[in-house]
């Protein structure tokens, strides 16, 4: 059987096909204007790759900022238990992983798992960009570096600056004032990250931190930010081999479960 | 009669020459009747309602009118001296942005918006006489200096906590005193017997509201708990005879009752939901959309807006005045839930009891932004609810509308937990 899961975020969609011995594909795209389109295409794309017809698929499961948005769906499930079901598949058996990072590019969120693997509890920033990818990438920009760049810079600064703001608006002002002090770039990029990492690392705490933990999302893909939440949580986070394609994963799990279950989709 | 801002200090009214602003807020309320107006089973009288709330001519009346913020201020002593009781806290979206226009942005929007509402000139809260409010939190204390410069408006103290022992005689005088400010500015007087069938008169709408309340709690659901806010909003928030209001909230009731009735007993796979928390005024129901799009039922709330805005029924003793006003402050002040004064163990009770009574399966709170007072009891009440294994769910938001996807995923996931 084969099942599929999509996950349309607020920058990137991604699919993954899951058959009975595992996973058959898994892509990602920066979204267009029209994230529902991209996902689409995305979706017909990695079908044409894994070199099968839409009609092998059994269930498609949508997940994601936009699940409601893309209509060509059998049904719907949010990204928390996506990516509590993600998490689990693609590291380690439930019962050993208990607490999920997951940085997108529009929210981040703490999701606290049971002996089961089952979603207990969760916490996510609220409705802005604070504390998100976004930020990172438009501080990037205001730097005037690309994303790989900026993240390699920031893992190299040894100074300790203080960056007061993670309000992405607030932040790109904070950083003129940075620059114009004349502080070194690297040490601005640190500073964001840092900035970032203690925000998480707050709220892991106040949903109760329990090992292991496994950071997911585009923001995984980012290794100074990794490096930083260890550091902020005082704690090894697992990151897992595609986190930015767990939540879709997941998804996919769901909709084989359901099947599983014979229950209509 | 003391003012509260003395001349030399006072400034003259401002108002809002934006004319966004007014169509702002009628898209807010349109845009709400017609979310609800999608629901299935609804009461055929419920129109009635929904005009009541949508109604935006204030400019003539039968009666004075009183505007008064929060539960504290009983609506009998305006209905008793012959005068509308009017509710002014303010759930308008659009009104809060007009509020901006003067306050600080960084003050709750119930606080905002019920200020917004006096910068447009036709505004019901300008058609009042008076205005009557409690220190019910920082804002509120503050919001009566300022109100007082556009209308005489009244301040009454409440005690810092809800102890009857130690505030019952200090609080009746401040309930005396604001007779005393409503006889001055509505030239009458107080006289006993209209002041008994004021209260007969709320007696009333309790027994409708605690008969709602049942029926709500009853499996399957007949109701939507929005139908059910706008039916016990409109009683409060717009100028209405009460007894107009009761015939049809009579119809209402009776209604619901045949159906429920008819639907039988058979138990639903909604999850059932307690809600608790900050107030929720019309047409600021974006948290009840969501909660019942996702296949949520709200099956009881805490809710100074809600059910508990008029669920306690005056407890009459004797008829005398001081008597009527003694047993009007025990119901309006010592049986509120409102977390300035009422002790997190008096909430917390309440909130389990409804849990157990409602059969529920969880409880979401509802916080918004920047009412401290809520905020602060949360991380207590989730600590004790989740040590008990109650769902909980807190939803900390706004007026504003561009949460609502983010607050669906909270409340999807919360309910796949459930």
């Amino acid at each position: 059987m084969i099942t599929a899961g999509v996950d349309i975020g607020s920058t990137t969609s991604k699919v993954v096909l899951l058959n009975d011995d595992g996973i058959m594909a898994r892509e990602v795209i920066v979204n267009g204007a029209l994230p529902a389109d991209s996902a689409w295409d995305l979706f017909q794309n990695t079908l044409i790759n894994a070199g099968i017809q839409r009609k092998a698929v059994a269930a498609v499961a949508m997940t994601g900022y936009g699940r409601r948005l893309a209509n060509f769906g059998d049904m719907i499930i949010t990204e928390i238990k996506s990516c509590g079901l993600g998490a689990v598949a693609q590291t380690c058996p439930a019962g050993q992983i208990y607490t999920v990072i997951d940085v997108g590019g529009q929210d981040t969120k703490v999701i606290s798992l049971n002996d089961d693997g089952d979603v207990e509890d969760f916490a996510m920033n609220d409705k802005c960009a604070a504390g998100t990818g976004r930020f990172l990438e438009m501080l990037a920009h205001k730097l005037g570096l690309t994303y790989p760049a900026f993240v390699e810079v920031a893992l190299q600064s040894t100074a300790m600056i203080q960056m007061n703001s993670t309000c992405a608006v607030f932040a790109e002002s904070e950083v003129v004032s940075l620059l114009a002090r004349g502080i070194d770039k690297a040490d601005i990029a640190a500073a964001a990250h840092e900035a970032i990492a203690q925000r998480i690392g707050t709220m892991v705490r106040r949903i109760g931190s329990k090992e292991v933990f496994c950071f997911t999302g585009g923001g995984a893909i980012n290794r100074a930010l990794a490096k930083t939440l260890e550091e902020a949580l005082n704690k090894k986070v697992f990151i897992p081999p595609s986190p930015q394609t767990v939540v879709a994963q997941g998804a996919a799990i769901a909709a084989r479960q359901k099947l599983e279950q014979g229950e209509k989709t | 009669m003391d003012e509260l801002i003395n001349e030399p200090y006072r400034l003259q009214p401002g108002f809002s020459d934006n004319p966004g602003n007014l169509k702002r807020q009628r898209f807010a309320e349109d845009a709400q009747v017609r979310l609800q107006a999608a629901l299935r089973e609804r009461p055929p009288n419920i129109g009635w309602f929904e005009d009541l709330m949508r109604n935006r001519d204030f400019s003539t009346k039968q009666r004075p009118r009183v505007g008064y913020l929060c539960n504290m201020i009983p609506q009998e002593l305006a209905w008793a001296l012959g005068a509308d009781a009017v509710r002014l806290d303010c759930g308008n979206a659009g009104a809060a942005l007009v509020g901006e226009e003067m306050l600080s942005g960084e003050i709750c929007p119930l606080a905002k918006a019920s200020f917004g509402v006096f910068m447009n000139k036709d505004s019901m809260a300008n058609s009042c006489d008076v205005v009557a409010l409690p220190t019910s939190c920082d804002a509120k204390k503050k919001l009566g200096q300022i109100l007082d410069d556009i209308k005489p408006a009244f301040m009454l103290a409440l005690p810092p906590e809800q102890d009857h022992r130690r505030y019952a005689d200090v609080t009746l005088q401040e309930m005396v005193r604001l007779v005393g400010f409503l006889e001055t500015h509505l030239k009458t007087k107080l006289k006993s017997g209209a002041l008994l069938a004021a209260v007969k008169l709320g007696r009333r709408r309790s027994a409708i509201v605690r008969k709602l309340q049942a029926i709500r709690m009853r499996t399957p659901r007949v109701m939507s708990f929005r139908d059910v806010m706008l039916v016990l909003q409109g009683s409060q928030f717009r100028p209405v005879a009460i007894s107009h209001w009761i015939t049809e909230a009579e119809k209402v009731v009776a209604w619901a009752d045949t159906a429920a009735q008819q639907a039988g007993t058979t138990k639903g796979l909604k999850p059932r939901l307690v809600l608790t928390g900050a107030p929720l005024i019309w047409p600021n129901y974006k948290v009840l959309n969501v909660l019942e799009e996702c296949g949520a039922e709200i099956v009881a709330d805490t809710l100074c807006t809600g059910e508990q805005s008029c669920f306690d029924p005056v407890v009459l003793d004797e008829t005398g005045v001081k008597p009527l006003l003694r047993a009007l402050t025990n119901r309006s002040v010592f049986a509120a839930i409102c977390p300035c004064f009422t002790s997190q163990t008096t909430r917390l009770n309440r909130i389990i009891s409804l849990v157990e009574e409602s059969a529920a399966d969880g409880v979401v709170n509802h916080s918004l932004r920047l009412c401290q007072l809520f905020d602060m009891e949360t991380y207590r009440i989730e600590k004790v609810l989740k040590a008990r294994k109650v769902a909980f769910l807190n939803i900390r938001t706004d007026y504003s509308l561009e949460d609502t996807e983010q607050l669906r995923v909270r409340i999807e996931a919360f309910l796949e937990t459930v």
